[in-house]
């Protein structure tokens, strides 16, 4: 939008945006007083006949000089387009432009039109009665209504009087969730459309200024970040950072109209006055009252309102109504996540997330600015992450940007909550699986604080339902051929445990340019899957044999980051962030035998795998932003982190095979730039990041480049490249009998290399009103991936299992398919994935085979229905099964002196496939809400949610454990989560 | 459109070979001595899985040739999937090759000859030990000490000590109670030292024993590298056997005598 004062006679002209847009016109302004920046003027709009400039609707007009309207502002508008449609879409904008601080309201805001060929239901449909006390049509076949004025008129377009009330700057902040139970028909659909007070309708008072502020969340205070803002009927824009804080360069008017959006909030619109601070502008949003706005999970770049954002294969969620969504008990940011396309569903056991044929290790996830190494709780099936602790979530699919680093796939950026910085709050939630709490406790305007404790117990019902559905139910299939080795044993075990995880957060604001954080992180998991296993009489033994297996695993985060942001000034924002990580995991697979002889003696051995491995990470980074023009803003930073990566592995009590101890200091820098050209229809994301490694004392650059081109408003094109190194791996230990682990190393630049990525990245969207439709492909090439496996002597003198690290290289690549409703009291999508996952091992093979993740057709389809009270939801995932390797057969060797020894052959790598995975959740949940005297709104206390978990008890399987019993093969199937209901209580104070 | 192809291109590509669920692959049993024929065994894998087809080759009906010093001759089949060939004599320092197809695949494998054990001794001839049962309790007289066998060793190659008690009738040393008499040989792992000792325990039987000290190549030597017939991963032992399983390996060994007597 842009202005042009040009003052003749009475009336002043003005322009309204700039050429090129859709809503560049001329309009004309017009008091009888000559009074042109009262806020307590009624206000006339009149749009002229078809095809009528604005001086020529106000050179024929006639109302403007009624004795009745001599205090009125009239204001002129040419009549351009062929259809009601035309005619009438630039007025809601223009309308809404000027009225900020008008106080005179929707009462005294009136609109004439002369053209017979616009209806009621014209108007209706473009929502101008909601803006306008009354509109006046001319008739149809009446040539000259307005030259006809009677008293009507005057009764029409009567002043309303109201008695001015100084604005009070801080109204009474409306705390929690409110609720409008809305029982006649329900206009859902317009949730694109917020209306406002507009209060200030006068003329603008300045010109392509530059914005800034913070964008919160108006009952918590809770900065937002990566909001987006735009300046409405254009494509400028921005969205804030991680911090809520934005800078909009060149706004073109300060009476112009902001939208704000965010995830789970829903559009809202800011109407600029003169008045607005230019400098640290603070717009409050909050959650929808009046509908009841489903879960918005949206792909960033297809969102035809974020324009700032050209990056590629991202998706955005908040926590915010993630109840919404079935799950298993915990609302889980990182599980809802597996139900985009491209990411992997069917990995219950890990809530790390398989990217685009990536394993989680080479997903970045960052928490309050450091690195979080482990993100599973119970095996996986809970994310380490309390989703009442969490504000936002990004996952940046791939292609991602310079200013992320060290690991080949993609990136999960999170911002924990600050706490409340109004109130005292809490909330609690209780299922039959976990106990979780929050507090937000405010001290003083500068000083907030968030605490949250999540444990898990098993409860009555949860053991229940466990042992039911998930109890040792041994089923025998012994093949014998021929005698010998051979044969099958099969039966099913459970697993037992607990987890807690404690989320800490300080904030302290002490200037409006400042924060300072600290955020704590510790989650710790006791895995028990010990299991007495039913030994059977093997073969030709005599003795009897009994085995206890322990499987006992500790493991846990520790994590904390000190962090300070600073804006600089308005176009300079900077944090620096000093953080520690530390993941440990301690690991007892061993097997207790106890073997009584004939003569009852009894002896007892100790046999399996001690596994433990412990990561610290110590970092120091710091990143900068500075907007160099409204078409570039340039971002840089240096990074330095130090690693200490160990790692020990035994086979038996007494003997060690693996025991590697690691440190290097990595550090760094990139430099980027975002560039948005011919009126941020491209967007363009060059940059570079170059990382000096310690250990092999090289340099490393990672040019990357994202691009964006929006071809209309609803349809863009996009495609991302880029190089990508991870210094520290997860390496994955093979082990066919009891299921491949990983374990963290750093590389040490010989049998641990730096593994390195390229990715190519294309993709479009389509995105009409209230759908989306995305299709995304990519190509990932990853060499000096590593391995780690007992099943080959690399060398015939091999007795050093250190070297037993194998090297190899490997490819992903597929396509994502996308359809969703946004909007509604039914929605939903619809996601495929095809994709392939191929490594190339020599040792294991000399063809490319199905990397352990390698999952073809996936397909996943979630809908959500509200009805009232009730949110209903349900989702259905299938894919296809994952690659193992089995044994396949045995052999005897007679030794030298006589005796034979049995061994045993696998299948080629990863031939075989597990059955294929599907299944489907449910839930229902009916929220708990308080009236409130006077007001029809009804506030939110909580809610009752039910799920059911695997609704028609699928047995997917996990993972095949072997083990090997006097010459016999027993094959258990270690299976996911059978049918699991639970009921969730939850409560919150506001 | 460039992003369509872009599309066909990335996910049409060629379509990478499937592997198989089961292989069968031969199974090569060999130890290659100085003196004798040159002879080994073949076998099949035994799977796990009921349904599987093996190749249509004749295990007894393989062209498996030798080749050695720059010749080569075709083994005869004996039956039983053994093959010998009585003109060959395994000779010490030559390497021998073996090819032959077997599901359409070439099977190969060599090894050579190791050198005969060089100045081995024993630090004795004779032991005595004490009769002990059960009935008796613990036995009272001192334990003799144990017997060191050494050989030289400069290049650490791997050797194995095997003693066989060659008594037509055995004596025990103590009763075995419920349990089943121990066999008449025991052996010590293969070690890259140079000398290895016998404890007096070591011995089940009274009587004479030969004491073999076998020279032994790496992949004969990794067939021990199972720490038991329990093992949690499978290790397929070192081999120069390529496209299929087992143990050719040469060994070459020299004998020593002991008498154990009794106390």
């Amino acid at each position: 939008m842009f202005f042009f004062g040009n003052t003749f006679a009475q009336q002043q002209e003005y322009y309204f945006n700039s050429p090129g847009n859709i809503c560049y016109f001329k309009y004309v302004c017009y008091t009888q007083t000559n009074i042109y920046n009262s806020i307590k003027q009624p206000f006339i709009f009149v749009l002229g006949k078809s095809g009528e400039t604005a001086n020529e609707a106000f050179t024929e007009d006639t109302l403007k000089n009624l004795q009745a309207f001599n205090n009125y502002m009239f204001v002129y508008l040419p009549n351009k387009g062929n259809n009601a449609h035309d005619k009438l879409q630039c007025l809601d904008a223009f309308a809404s432009l000027q009225t900020y601080n008008y106080k005179y309201g929707h009462s005294n805001l009136f609109l004439t039109v002369n053209d017979p060929e616009i209806s009621q239901s014209d108007i209706s449909a473009n929502g101008l009665n909601s803006i306008f006390k009354n509109v006046r049509l001319a008739s149809p076949g009446t040539e000259n209504i307005s030259q006809e004025p009677s008293i009507k008129i005057a009764d029409d377009f009567k002043e309303t009087h109201i008695i001015y009330e100084i604005e009070t700057k801080h109204e009474d902040v409306e705390y929690g969730t409110y609720y409008t139970e809305d029982e006649s028909t329900e206009s859902i659909e317009n949730d694109q459309s917020v209306k406002p007070k507009k209060i200030y309708f006068g003329p603008p008072a300045s010109y392509n200024f530059t914005l800034t502020g913070i964008v919160r969340d108006k009952s918590t205070g809770e900065a937002l970040p990566f909001a987006t803002l735009m300046i409405k009927g254009t494509t400028t824009g921005t969205s804030t950072n991680v911090d809520g804080y934005f800078t909009l360069l060149k706004v073109p008017s300060d009476t112009s109209v902001l939208i704000a959006q965010y995830v789970g909030y829903g559009n809202t619109g800011i109407y600029l006055t003169p008045q607005t601070p230019k400098k640290n502008f603070t717009i409050e949003i909050q959650p929808s009252t009046q509908n009841l706005k489903a879960i918005t999970v949206i792909g960033h770049r297809e969102d035809v309102v974020i324009t700032d954002k050209s990056d590629v294969g991202t998706v955005k969620m908040t926590p915010r109504k993630l109840e919404l969504l079935p799950n298993v008990g915990e609302r889980d940011i990182m599980r809802s996540f597996q139900l985009m396309p491209g990411v992997s569903a069917s990995n219950e056991s890990s809530s790390g997330l398989y990217v685009r044929g990536g394993t989680p290790d080479q997903n970045l996830v960052l928490y309050d600015g450091f690195t979080v190494y482990h993100v599973d709780h119970l095996y996986g099936f809970f994310s380490a992450f309390n989703s009442n602790a969490l504000k936002d979530v990004e996952l940046y699919k791939g292609g991602f940007e310079s200013r992320f680093g060290g690991r080949l796939s993609s990136v999960t950026e999170i911002t924990g909550k600050d706490g409340n910085q109004n109130f005292f709050n809490m909330g609690a939630d209780i299922s039959l699986l976990s106990f979780n709490a929050y507090v937000e406790i405010p001290v003083g305007k500068k000083f907030s604080s968030f605490f949250a404790f999540r444990r898990s117990y098993k409860g009555f019902i949860y053991n229940k339902i466990f042992e039911k559905f998930n109890g040792s139910t041994s089923s025998v299939s012994s093949v014998p051929q021929g005698g010998g080795p051979g044969g099958r044993q099969m039966q099913d075990i459970s697993i037992t445990s607990y987890f807690y995880d404690l989320n800490g957060k300080l904030t302290y604001r002490p200037t409006d340019k400042d924060i300072i954080s600290l955020s704590i992180f510790n989650g710790t998991d006791k895995l028990d899957n010990s299991s007495p296993m039913h030994a059977f009489s093997f073969g030709a033994s005599n003795s009897d044999f009994s085995m206890n297996s322990t499987d006992l695993t500790k493991y846990g985060n520790i994590g904390s980051s000190l962090k300070w942001s600073r804006k600089w000034n308005d176009k300079l924002y900077g944090n620096t962030i000093l953080s520690y990580s530390n993941y440990y995991s301690n690991r007892d697979r061993s097997q207790e035998r106890t073997v009584t002889s004939t003569s009852g003696e009894t002896t007892t051995s100790n046999n399996g795998v001690f596994e433990n491995n412990d990561l610290k990470d110590y970092s120091l980074k710091t990143d900068y932003q500075w907007d160099i023009a409204n078409f570039s803003q340039f971002q840089f930073g240096g990074f330095g982190n130090f690693f200490d990566i160990d790692y020990s592995y035994a086979q038996n009590d007494t003997s060690s095979v693996l025991n590697r101890k690691n440190n290097a200091i990595l550090a760094g820098g990139y430099l980027q730039n975002n560039f948005k050209l011919f009126n941020d229809k491209i967007i363009l994301l060059p940059g570079i990041r170059t990382s000096y490694f310690q250990t092999t004392h090289k340099i490393y650059y990672e040019p990357r480049a994202s691009i964006t081109f929006k071809i209309t408003d609803k349809f863009s094109l996009k495609g991302a490249t880029g190089k990508y190194y991870q210094f520290a791996n997860r390496v994955t230990r093979e082990d066919i009998m009891s299921g491949s682990k990983e374990f963290w190393l750093l590389s040490d630049g010989n049998s641990v290399p730096v593994s390195s990525s390229v990715h190519y990245v294309a993709g479009l969207s389509y995105e009409p009103d209230d759908y989306l439709f995305s299709v995304e492909t990519y190509y990932k090439k990853i060499n000096n991936l590593t391995e780690y496996s007992l099943r080959f002597n690399p060398s015939p003198l091999g007795t050093s299992y250190d070297e037993n690290f194998f090297n190899g290289y490997g490819y992903s690549r597929g396509i994502e398919l996308l359809a969703q409703k946004k909007s509604g009291k039914f929605n939903g999508w619809v996601s495929y994935t095809l994709g392939e996952a191929r490594n190339h091992f020599t040792v294991y093979s000399d063809t490319y085979y199905p990397a352990n993740q390698d999952v073809t057709h996936e397909f996943k389809i979630v809908g959500l229905y509200k009805y009232k009270r009730w949110d209903f939801s349900v989702s259905w995932i299938f894919a296809t099964g994952h690659p193992y390797t089995a044994p396949s057969g045995a052999y005897s060797i007679t030794l030298l002196d006589g005796t034979t020894q049995d061994f045993f052959t696998v299948t080629s790598k990863n031939s075989l496939r597990l059955p294929d995975y599907h299944r489907c959740d449910i839930s229902a949940n009916y929220k708990l809400l308080e009236g409130i005297k006077g007001d029809k709104r009804r506030r939110e206390l909580g809610y009752i949610g039910f799920s059911v978990f695997n609704l028609y008890d699928r047995k997917n399987i996990w993972y095949k454990q072997f083990t090997i019993e006097d010459g016999e093969i027993i094959e258990t199937n270690v299976n996911y989560l059978g049918f699991t209901p639970n009921l969730t209580l939850s409560f919150i104070l506001r | 459109m460039l992003i369509i192809l872009f599309i066909i291109m990335m996910t049409a590509g060629c379509k990478t070979k499937e592997n198989t669920e089961f292989t069968d692959s031969p199974i090569i049993e060999s130890y290659l001595e100085p003196g004798g024929y040159f002879n080994l065994a073949v076998s099949r894998q035994i799977p796990f899985s009921s349904d599987v087809e093996y190749s249509a080759d004749d295990i007894d009906n393989l062209a498996i040739t030798v080749l050695y010093n720059n010749s080569s001759v075709v083994l005869t089949p004996l039956g039983n999937g053994k093959y010998a060939d009585s003109s060959l004599i395994v000779t010490e320092g030559i390497e021998y090759n073996i090819t032959f197809s077997y599901n359409s695949k070439n099977v190969s494998a060599y090894t050579y000859i190791p050198t005969k054990p060089v100045n081995m001794t024993q630090s004795a001839t004779q032991i005595y030990i004490e009769k002990t049962d059960s009935t008796s309790g613990p036995p009272t007289g001192t334990m003799p000490d144990p017997v060191k066998i050494s050989w030289d060793n400069a290049d650490g190659s791997y050797y194995l000590v095997a003693v066989e008690n060659i008594e037509t009738t055995l004596v025990p040393i103590h009763d075995f109670g419920d349990e089943a008499p121990p066999g008449n040989i025991f052996k010590k792992a293969p070690t890259k030292s140079n000398s290895e000792e016998i404890r007096p325990m070591d011995f089940q039987y009274y009587g004479t024993h030969r004491i073999i000290l076998f020279h032994v190549l790496p992949d004969y030597a990794s067939l021990y590298d199972q720490n038991s017939t329990s093992s949690q991963n499978i290790t397929n032992p070192s081999t120069s056997i390529v496209n299929g399983y087992g143990i050719f390996t040469g060994l070459n060994s020299d004998t020593l005598y002991i008498e154990v007597k009794k106390k």
